[in-house]
């Protein structure tokens, strides 16, 4: 472990104050003087062909400013993969067809959002009904209806993973497990729901305020959808109740603000109601798994052949990358000589799924970690044991998948075994209880260019001033994560500064350095902290050189910054203060402003990220045998990401994926018929309260990530991962059910029960 | 139509022309511009838009504004004592990383004063069950229940100091 | 989704109120709000008028009284009633009942009697308030009746009462020595949660014998459902495991539950039949204390 000033501190919060007093500006908050407000007409069928659409009754209500529809707009797709056109398959509007229930087809900008509502009800639309499909056996079927006419067979992305011979390693195991598992679709449930405002300036010009992860990508696809320049494009991220994956994409609303602005010269405001973000909102892939797997009679591993089905609703969203994703963790945590993966992303008349924390990797693990359970009990070795018997370690490497450069896995299991007692628990359940295990591997961001960004993936501006102060400007989205505050902790601990000696602005497009890909996959940390190193390290050098210079020093002096000081590293007494360095620097030119720019991208390391996460997780359980009721006793948690920049932050991220791992697990689902969504709201839609999460305990293993920020890594986004399988195993423990298909229900307890 | 009514929100009064079917939440947000109080769902499932109103927790969006005559009204925007000062709850808050993306936050703070006021020493379990129409996707919970303790420690003793 | 429009009324007596929905047929009594107003924004309920009981004055009482029993007003509150000293001691049930209703923010806006009006099948006071036998208490255009709690319920949403009547409080009568009373509600989300499944008991014993049994179930039909099999399997018994068991049997033999989205029919059929043996047990002991 490295000696640090303030990383690895509990650094409250940069904006803690401002969300306690409720002075904190959300999208929602924002009112702009003539400001109209917007919403969305809604398709009530999952599949159907729009005949026509008479607007004319709307636009005549008084109070209505503005209404439109597909046909005028430019009409141009968009998607997140734009190195690949074809993904491309979403209008802002439904031009031809609508393929879910929530589909978006019209929009109305009124006075005020009553008259909106009312104008909604007067829009006609003659829909032809088509038939649909809802899950993926029907969808893929011979002669399924088609959702979309480039793609026949609804199968819109394939994409394979093989190394190794995996028929040979099968016909060379002793024992080979077969199993098909189902997992669920899930809702990100963020607690602020999407809001847009958009302004036009009189060079028509568009300012979008959006509640996103991802400025950049919404700037550069706004632009194209609307057939503009991306500079001619400001977003501006205003404070974000929470993404979770929900917001990484460009959505109608942000496209309808800023087109019905340009059209009628006012502001514009959306904000969706939750209703509608349950009907029609992104959520995370129900996926169908087939996992075979082979091992030799100790327990080591031979090989897997892993095929996964993803029900994409009806467009592409971030399917592709989740496709792509669960591939590359089928791979992960254990070492498979021999690999073979075919994931399959199918389309289907339901809202359509996307990223959501874990983006893969839960469905994909939940199948990894539950055969890894099933194939424990029948070998007859302890489920760690045969964990650590096949644990991926440093250095290890995967073709076309991953190089790990740290890895604490081992240590993980070890740990997390410790701290819950798992051997004796194992051994001699109280009736009703039981213990189990799931574990995971994360990235941290990916390295795959699918936007096909021109710029660098993260980039930060430093400015220092003579006072003692510096300005950290990143693109970087701060979305309830955190990264405002851990960015500045990398640039204090650089530095040498106090946190409150640094002025942040994040995430607006018009003034801070291009570019950022936004704030998904576990990379702001790893991507963003480096470019702020970077940035640093050029100060850094101006001011060592200066005051090198100042003090006439034998060249073979090493300077440091500490505690607002600059000084040589064998001469501390002769340091000067941070902002004397600084204006020396400046008075040797004239008074030019120290700026400098820092920037990263991940280059030779593979196709998926530059460094890999690891943990393990151990669930206790108690389950009513007549109720089938499942209360988590507790999590015991061993995770390694790499060097902790903040702990509280971090154990902040651990404790909100384990929530939601656990809604996931047990709880939360979709209940959907023909399409539609029939529990859309909080009431029905089972996230855990205050009342439901169990206590934790959550232990730190220790590694330094040659790749990372101070060698950091991933945080928070893995752990989403292993709470289902850990509670899957530990009911099977209790009960003797094994769950193949998430969600864990008490009807499903009671029926596969041991009697 | 439209009737004038008088609110008293966080001491102050605010004369507003309600319609009948506008609730309080958006009266708040929309015409006043107390925009701490939330809007997460509508249905008084997730406690974003909770309000104190006589000295009880109540959610926002449930509430119409044309009965809040002569009720007297606290928001997110009344709690701290002054600009400079925070309460106990919002420092707690601040302190114990009970804030990740910070949209319950206010609510949550609202129920927990619903709790502190008349039990500074409330149980684990106490604490849970006053939270329980609060929804957060962030933190898990286990921070904001450990901020609600360490608040109501500091409440208790505020209070001894006054009455010492 | 805003509110539909509508206009507001705010008697201050009874006979305001009823004299208002005299003269706006279709009109809608207002109490807290937590179910109408969610009705109005999320399930399409246009209204012309809503009428707010809650400027009225004195319903919003709790009398414990040793003689006549408990009465809960109109529009008092569900967190007063889960709080009250009184119903805590001597009607914990109800006060279990209130406190599970919902959460802490709707217990401050919710009443009881507006939980019971909204007549939902999964109404968490209804089970235990007919198991023992309440009443409600009814003012209208002909004058002011009692009503057994019993007849009240007449399917989601529809209640026995004719058009201009309003409920102006329910009365528990006192309960006789060695009652004991329970009621359990299973929910996904544990606690204060929406109910899927639901069973209220009271017992009065006469020496280990149950003199008498009365049971409900929720969420299980289009009312509350009176189980009168199972409660004749257990009158004049001592409630041994078998009585209980065959008792919780019988039960699920007397609902015809429907699936939605928080169970299905079959998972609540199962259920009754534990959650019976759960509060005939439970109901028991307390009856034995």
């Amino acid at each position: 472990m490295k000696d640090f000033s303030i990383v690895g501190q509990s650094v409250p919060r940069n904006d803690g104050r401002a969300k306690a007093t409720g002075t904190a500006v959300y999208t929602d908050d924002i009112k702009l003087p003539g400001m109209l407000h917007g919403k969305i007409l809604r398709s009530p069928f999952p599949h159907a062909r729009i005949l026509h659409i008479d607007t004319t009754r709307a636009a005549a209500l008084p109070g209505v400013k503005c209404v439109i529809v597909g046909e005028d707009t430019p009409k141009i797709k968009y998607g997140n993969w734009r190195l690949f056109p074809d993904t491309q398959d979403e209008y802002p509007l439904a031009i031809d067809k609508v393929r879910f229930i929530g589909d978006e087809v019209a929009a109305v900008a009124a006075v005020d959002a009553d008259t909106a509502e009312e104008a909604l009800g007067l829009i006609k639309v003659d829909y032809e009904e088509l038939p649909g499909v809802f899950d993926i056996d029907s969808s893929i079927k011979e002669g399924a209806p088609v959702l979309h006419d480039y793609c026949p067979s609804n199968i819109s992305v394939n994409r394979k993973i093989h190394y190794g011979d995996i028929d040979k390693a099968f016909a060379e195991s002793d024992y080979v497990r077969e199993d098909i598992f189902t997992v669920h679709a899930v809702s990100p449930a963020y607690l602020e729901p999407c809001a847009a405002v958009a302004q036009c300036d009189l060079d028509g010009r568009i300012t979008l305020w959006t509640s996103t992860q991802v400025p950049y990508i919404i700037q550069c696809l706004l632009a194209s959808t609307m057939n503009m320049r991306e500079n001619d494009i400001r977003v501006i991220k205003p404070f974000v109740g929470g993404g979770f994956g929900g917001k990484m994409e460009l959505r109608t609303w942000e496209f309808c603000a800023a087109f019905i602005a340009k059209k009628t010269g006012r502001p514009v405001k959306f904000t969706l109601t939750r209703e509608e973000e349950f009907l029609a909102g992104r959520r995370r892939h129900g996926m169908k798994l087939y996992s075979k797997v082979g091992f030799k009679k100790d327990g080591t591993l031979t090989g897997k052949d892993l095929k996964i089905y993803l029900d994409g609703g009806g467009y592409n969203a971030m399917g592709p990358t989740a496709t792509f994703l669960c591939g590359t963790f089928g791979a992960m945590l254990y070492r498979y000589p021999n690999y073979r993966f075919l994931g399959q992303h199918v389309y289907t008349n339901k809202p359509p799924a996307s990223a959501m924390r874990g983006f893969g990797a839960p469905q994909s693990l939940f199948a990894t970690e539950t055969q890894m359970n099933i194939a424990a009990e029948e070998l007859g070795i302890d489920p760690i044991e045969l964990r650590i018997k096949n644990a991926q370690v440093t250095g290890d490497k995967i073709p076309d998948v991953a190089t790990i450069s740290s890895c604490g896995f081992i240590e993980a299991l070890q740990k997390a075994a410790e701290m819950s007692g798992w051997k004796e628990k194992r051994r001699s359940p109280k009736p009703g209880q039981g213990i189990g295990i799931g574990c995971y591997s994360f990235i941290s961001g990916g390295v795959f260019n699918w936007f096909n960004t021109q710029y660098p993936f993260s980039a930060a501006e430093v400015r220092v001033f003579t006072d003692g102060t510096a300005h950290l400007l990143t693109m970087a989205a701060d979305i309830g994560q955190g990264c405002d505050t851990v960015l500045k902790q990398i640039l204090a601990e650089e530095l040498g500064l106090k946190m409150e000696d640094i002025r942040i602005t994040s995430a607006d497009t018009a003034v801070t350095p291009q570019a950022d890909l936004g704030a998904w996959g576990s990379r702001l940390t790893m991507m963003n902290g480096n470019a702020v190193v970077q940035a640093a390290k050029k100060i850094k050098a101006k001011l060592f050189g200066a005051v090198s210079a100042k003090q006439n020093l034998n060249v073979i002096h090493e300077l440091d910054c500490k505690d607002g000081k600059v000084f040589p590293k064998g001469r501390p007494e002769r340091g000067i203060s941070f902002g004397d360095a600084v204006a020396l620097v400046q008075k040797a030119n004239r008074g030019e402003p120290i700026v400098e720019r820092g920037y990263y991208t991940p280059r030779d390391k593979g196709l998926v990220t530059p460094a890999f996460s690891f943990g393990a997780q151990i669930a206790e359980v108690d389950v009513d045998p007549d109720t089938g009721f499942v209360k988590v006793k507790k999590f015991w948690t061993a995770h390694d990401c790499g060097t902790v920049i903040n702990q509280m932050a971090v154990e902040g991220q651990l404790e909100g994926s384990i929530q939601m791992g656990l809604g996931y697990a047990l709880s939360e689902q979709f209940v959907m018929q023909g399409g539609k969504t029939l529990n859309p709201n909080f009431l029905d839609y089972k996230m855990p309260n205050a009342m439901d999460v169990p206590p934790s305990e959550v232990a730190h293993i220790h590694t330094y990530e040659p790749e990372g920020p101070m060698g950091a890594k991933e945080a928070g986004e893995g752990l989403a991962i292993p709470t289902a399988p850990a509670i899957a195993a530990a009911v099977h423990h209790a009960t003797g059910y094994r769950c193949k298909d998430l969600p864990i229900t008490p009807e499903k307890i009671l029926a596969g029960k041991r009697q | 139509m439209k009737q004038v009514i008088v609110l008293n929100v966080n001491g102050e009064p605010y004369t507003v022309a309600v319609y009948p079917w506008q609730t309080l939440n958006e009266v708040l947000r929309e015409e006043i511009n107390l925009t701490g109080v939330k809007f997460g769902c509508g249905s008084g499932d997730c406690g974003a838009c909770t309000v104190m109103v006589d000295g009880r927790a109540v959610s926002s969006c449930l509430t119409l504004a044309i009965e809040m005559q002569g009720k007297e009204i606290m928001t997110i925007e009344g709690l701290a004592p002054s600009g400079e000062t925070l309460h106990p709850i919002q420092e707690s808050f601040v302190e114990k990383g009970a804030i990740q993306c910070g949209f319950c936050t206010p609510g949550m703070e609202m129920a927990a004063l619903n709790l502190l006021k008349n039990n500074p020493t409330p149980s684990d379990y106490e604490i849970r069950e006053a939270l329980a129409g609060n929804l957060c996707r962030c933190t898990g919970y286990k921070k904001i229940i450990e901020a609600v303790g360490v608040a109501g420690q500091k409440m208790k003793e505020a209070s001894e100091r006054k009455t010492s | 989704m805003r509110l539909s429009h509508f206009d507001y009324h705010a008697p201050e007596t009874v006979a305001q109120a009823i004299a208002l929905m005299q003269a706006k047929p279709g009109a809608r009594l207002m109490a807290g709000g937590t179910d109408l107003l969610i009705k109005m924004r999320h399930a399409g309920l246009k209204l012309q008028d809503v009428i707010s009981v809650k400027s009225i004055k004195g319903l919003n009482t709790i009398t414990v009284d040793e003689n006549k029993g408990l009465s809960i007003g109109a529009t008092a509150l569900l967190a007063d009633v889960a709080l009250h000293p009184d119903i805590l001691k001597y009607y914990p049930t109800v006060a279990q009942a209130a406190r599970g209703t919902a959460n802490a923010q709707v217990r401050n806006m919710g009443t009881v009697i507006g939980n019971l009006c909204n007549a939902s099948p999964a109404a968490d006071n209804a089970p235990t308030l007919l198991a023992m036998n309440a009443e409600v208490e009814i003012h209208g255009p002909g004058g002011q009746r009692r009503m057994p709690l019993e007849q009240f319920f007449k399917g989601p949403g529809i209640t026995a009462l004719q058009p201009a009547e309003i409920v102006t409080a329910v009365h528990a009568p006192k309960l006789a020595p060695h009652t004991g009373t329970a009621y359990i509600s299973l929910s996904a989300r544990g606690q204060l949660d929406c109910t899927a499944v639901g069973v209220a008991a009271m017992i009065v014993l006469k020496g280990k014998a149950c003199e008498e049994v009365r049971i409900f179930i929720s969420s299980c039909g289009p009312t509350p459902v009176r189980a009168l099999k199972t409660e004749a399997i257990a009158r004049g018994k001592e409630l041994t495991e078998a009585v209980i068991e065959q008792a919780g049997n019988q039960a699920a033999g007397e609902v015809k539950p429907i699936a939605d989205v928080r169970a299905s029919a079959g998972y609540r059929e199962k259920m009754v039949a534990v959650l019976t043996r759960r509060v005939l047990s439970q109901a028991y002991t307390r009856a034995s204390e």
